[in-house]
């Protein structure tokens, strides 16, 4: 990830960074770690939206309580309306004890008790603000993330400055080459042989709490599914009768799936907000749930991930349906008296009336998944 | 609310039908008592019209023009209770008021699993990946300077029909067949783009991933990708529909429609396939014995007769009917449609007409004189690998009913002495 170089940080940083020595110091890469923790509130980068809390491109220099389209407490507005703008020293007291800085404040965090990680959530925080782009030197080529490559209008024009553009060697030479944080920004996909998975661990015990706050309200607390949402757990035994539960347990193949799913689109809404570690606990969790660990202290990490095996996989089988009767090779289909006497309706849709327009029956049959 | 049955149609063929009676054999009547002199006949004809006489509205009134406002009974519809919420969810192509081969853009069923992704053409991005000689990252800008392809296919989900499967259940072909469309894309082959990254001897699997927050992923044999794949970013020669991709997304000709990743924004190059939850979880076939088929890619030969069907109703009493409908296989063209007239005992062959294209939806008709007696309507296609479209009750002896996907089996519409046609089954 991004490094500011002490000197380039300096250059970058200007007289802001002399009078908090402790930001000058700021690992921007170690900083990104830091930032999960204002992840569920608070998004930077290409396309950053509002969440609980406001956006947080080009925090630097911005008057408090002012980002366009965001609710901001009262306290917030008044605060920035009384010519509070954050940089450096403010974000760093601010962040230290919210509450303490501007009482009312409707941020709910307690605050960053270390200073280094104070430090290093800014420099994260500063490769998100135009000042960064006025000091490209800051920048080392071919390691800037894409995340501030994209982020924010100034710093749109720069990437051709700082990335090393590799042209296509193909025949037609379009494109150009992937870096490899780019690579790994997007290739996050997890394979049953355990390709692709990330450093990390989490126990099952650590991932009650994570399941409960963040996965419950559609899952149900147990994975049961709260109404029509999923159901994640339960079904064992199942596949063969009317009603059939396809769930993780009963009916999933690879654990694999169950990781790289959560990691790329769960929160449903919240998309990869999730820690690597926080993800490795969930499907330590959803396993347990599915009781193929019933040890709460298990724990699930890329080391041991390939010796866990799902109890349905054997039942996969390749597509066999031309092997079916009714595609049998040369068939020539029947024109007439293909059946014996008048043909009798033995099923009727408007029994079971369905059909939007008609009385919805949540409980009739069948499905799109 | 919109009545499926559409009984303005109904009405309106009612009060025609009303006035010529009344035309033919009151009508002078009733012009004599009112002591006003009217001409006899259709006052349609005979009076001079609003439209006749005032002028309509200037060009530009609709720089991107709508349908009639006659026509607002066309429109997707979905079916609220199939799931949790309308952000992964469904709707479905109004086939019954549609003709030909082509689907208009607005009308093509949508199906998506986060929402539908907003892209500023200028921010996306298509990367490749993996087993090549060279990772790329392509701009829409450098896309469109590859040569390109204009193809029409048909796009289904292989869940089309799943409610169907314990029995008819929904009445309306929008509802049992409407998860389809067919459209001419404009795209560059995948093939292209592959060979300019090159791909790696031991490359034989592609992931292709959308940009949206579902991350939509499958996995696609190489050689299904270097054969007849496109990356397309024009359907019926605008711009994709943000509903079906927009900016970018990749066509399967003829395989199931879930593979068709929309926003698509990267292809990694792999010597496996990465059984995603949308090849493990989802779009498997649970079979009656407990086991499942994975991979079920291709979609099978399937036809529909669109109309008359429940919400088409035949309105216009006994006489010609154009009986039409659709036929379609994921292995080509569609040779054959035979259709019957009474659930199945004798057949005749249909007339298809327009373009007959592999991997695109074939029209057919038949004209009939219907004597006003209760008709049980079936179409069955046989493509040209002389696959012949089952019976619902064959594909459960053969799978249960638990499948869900892949549901190819000839419907039955039972039309009644009125005209009002009901989705059935038959001995
Ligand atoms: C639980 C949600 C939550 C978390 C976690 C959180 N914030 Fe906030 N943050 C908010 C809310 C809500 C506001 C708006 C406060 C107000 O209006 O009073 C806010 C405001 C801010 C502001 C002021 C922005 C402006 O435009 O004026 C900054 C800066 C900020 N947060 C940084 C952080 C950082 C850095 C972290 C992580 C170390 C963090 N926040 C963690 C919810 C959160
Ligand atoms: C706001 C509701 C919501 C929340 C919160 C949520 N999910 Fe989901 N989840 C969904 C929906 C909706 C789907 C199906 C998405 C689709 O249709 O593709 C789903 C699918 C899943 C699946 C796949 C189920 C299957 O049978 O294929 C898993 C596993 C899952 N979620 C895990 C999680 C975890 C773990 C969390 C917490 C980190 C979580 N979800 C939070 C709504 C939610």
């Amino acid at each position: 990830m991004l490094k500011f170089p002490k000197s380039a940080a300096l250059a970058v940083l200007g007289l802001t960074a002399l009078a908090t020595p402790s930001l000058a110091d700021g690992d921007a890469g170690a900083g990104e770690k830091v930032f999960k923790k204002c992840a569920a509130c608070h998004a930077v980068g290409d396309g950053a939206k509002h969440k609980v809390g406001p956006e947080l491109n080009d925090v630097f220099g911005r008057t408090a309580g002012s980002a366009e389209g965001y609710k901001y407490s009262n306290a917030m507005s008044e605060a920035g309306q009384g010519g509070l703008v954050w940089d450096a020293e403010t974000l760093s007291t601010y962040l230290a004890k919210p509450k303490d800085m501007i009482k009312g404040t409707k941020m709910a965090f307690a605050g960053l008790k270390k200073d280094d990680d104070i430090a290093n959530v800014l420099a994260y925080l500063k490769t998100f603000s135009q000042e960064t782009a006025a000091a490209p030197a800051a920048v080392e080529a071919g390691e800037t993330p894409v995340e501030t490559a994209d982020a924010g209008a100034a710093v749109e024009a720069a990437p051709a400055a700082e990335m090393v553009v590799e042209k296509s060697q193909g025949a037609f030479g379009l494109g150009r080459k992937a870096m490899p944080d780019e690579i790994a920004a997007w290739d996050i996909d997890v394979r049953p042989d355990g390709t692709g998975l990330p450093e990390g661990r989490g126990t099952v015990a650590e991932g009650e709490p994570i399941f409960v706050e963040n996965c419950a309200v559609c899952h149900g607390d147990f994975g049961e599914g709260a109404g029509r949402w999923p159901v994640l757990a339960g079904g064992q035994d199942t596949l063969r009768n009317d009603r059939p539960e396809k769930t993780i347990g009963s009916y999933w193949p690879y654990l694999s799936t169950v990781f790289d799913y959560v990691r790329r689109a769960m929160p449903f809404g919240n998309a990869r907000s999730l820690s690597d570690d926080d993800v490795y606990a969930l499907t330590a969790y959803l396993m347990y749930l599915n009781d193929i660990v019933d040890d709460e202290e298990f724990e699930l990490s890329k080391e041991n991930f390939t010796s866990v095996r799902l109890p349905n996989e054997a039942n996969f089988i390749p597509d066999d349906r031309l092997s079916e009767p009714h595609y049998a090779k040369g068939i020539e289909p029947c024109m007439s008296d293909c059946k014996p006497g008048p043909v009798k309706i033995t099923a009727r849709a408007q029994v079971i009336d369905v059909t939007p327009e008609g009385e919805g029956d949540e409980n009739s049959g069948g499905g799109i998944d | 609310m919109v009545d499926i049955t559409d009984p303005k149609r109904t009405k309106q063929a009612a009060s025609r039908r009303d006035f010529l009676k009344a035309g033919l054999l009151g009508g002078a009547a009733v012009a004599a008592s009112a002591g006003v002199a009217r001409a006899a006949g259709d006052p349609l004809i005979t009076e001079i019209q609003d439209w006749n006489r005032y002028l309509g509205e200037g060009v530009d009134v609709a720089p991107y023009g709508k349908p009639s406002e006659f026509e607002a009974n066309v429109v997707r519809r979905n079916v609220p209770w199939l799931t949790a919420d309308p952000v992964s969810s469904i709707n479905f192509t109004p086939l019954h008021e549609l003709d030909g081969i082509i689907t208009p853009n607005g009308l093509c069923f949508e199906r998506h699993h986060g929402g539908t992704a907003v892209i500023n053409p200028a921010d996306h991005r298509l990367m490749i990946n993996g087993l090549v000689d060279t990772p790329l990252v392509f701009t829409m800008e450098d896309l469109k300077r590859f040569p390109r392809e204009n193809r029409v296919y048909f796009l289904e989900c292989a869940a089309n029909g799943g409610m169907e499967w314990r029995g008819s259940q929904l009445n309306g072909c929008q509802f049992t067949h409407g998860m389809i469309h067919c459209v001419v894309y404009t795209g560059v082959p995948l093939r292209y783009l592959l060979e300019e990254a090159g791909v790696k001897t031991n490359g034989k699997w592609l992931l292709a991933e959308g940009a949206d927050a579902a991350a939509m992923t499958r996995s696609i044999p190489m050689e299904k990708a270097l054969d007849d794949c496109l990356v397309a970013f024009k359907m019926n020669g605008e711009a994709l529909r943000p509903e079906q991709g927009y900016p970018l997304r990749l066509c399967v000709p003829g395989w199931e429609g879930n593979m068709w990743v929309k926003w698509l924004r990267r292809l990694e190059v792999g010597d496996e396939p990465w059984a995603q939850r949308e090849e493990t979880s989802k779009y498997t076939d649970l079979l009656a014995n407990g086991k499942a088929r994975r991979h079920t890619w291709v979609m099978d030969v399937k036809s529909v007769i669109t109309s008359p069907s429940p919400q088409a109703p035949v309105t216009h009493g006994k006489g010609p009917l154009v009986i039409t409908g659709l036929a379609w296989s994921g292995n080509g063209t569609i040779k054959r449609v035979d259709v019957t007239l009474d659930g199945g005992r004798t057949w005749q062959t249909a007339r298809l007409d327009g373009p007959s294209l592999p991997k695109a939806l074939h029209r057919f008709y038949l004209d009939i004189n219907w004597d006003g007696s209760e008709l049980l309507l079936q179409s069955r296609a046989i493509d040209d690998q002389g696959l012949v479209q089952p019976t619902k009750n064959e594909l459960r002896a053969a799978r249960g009913e638990n499948s869900i996907y892949h549901n190819n089996g000839i419907q039955t519409w039972h039309v009644n002495n009125d005209g009002v046609v009901e989705n059935v089954e038959v001995s």
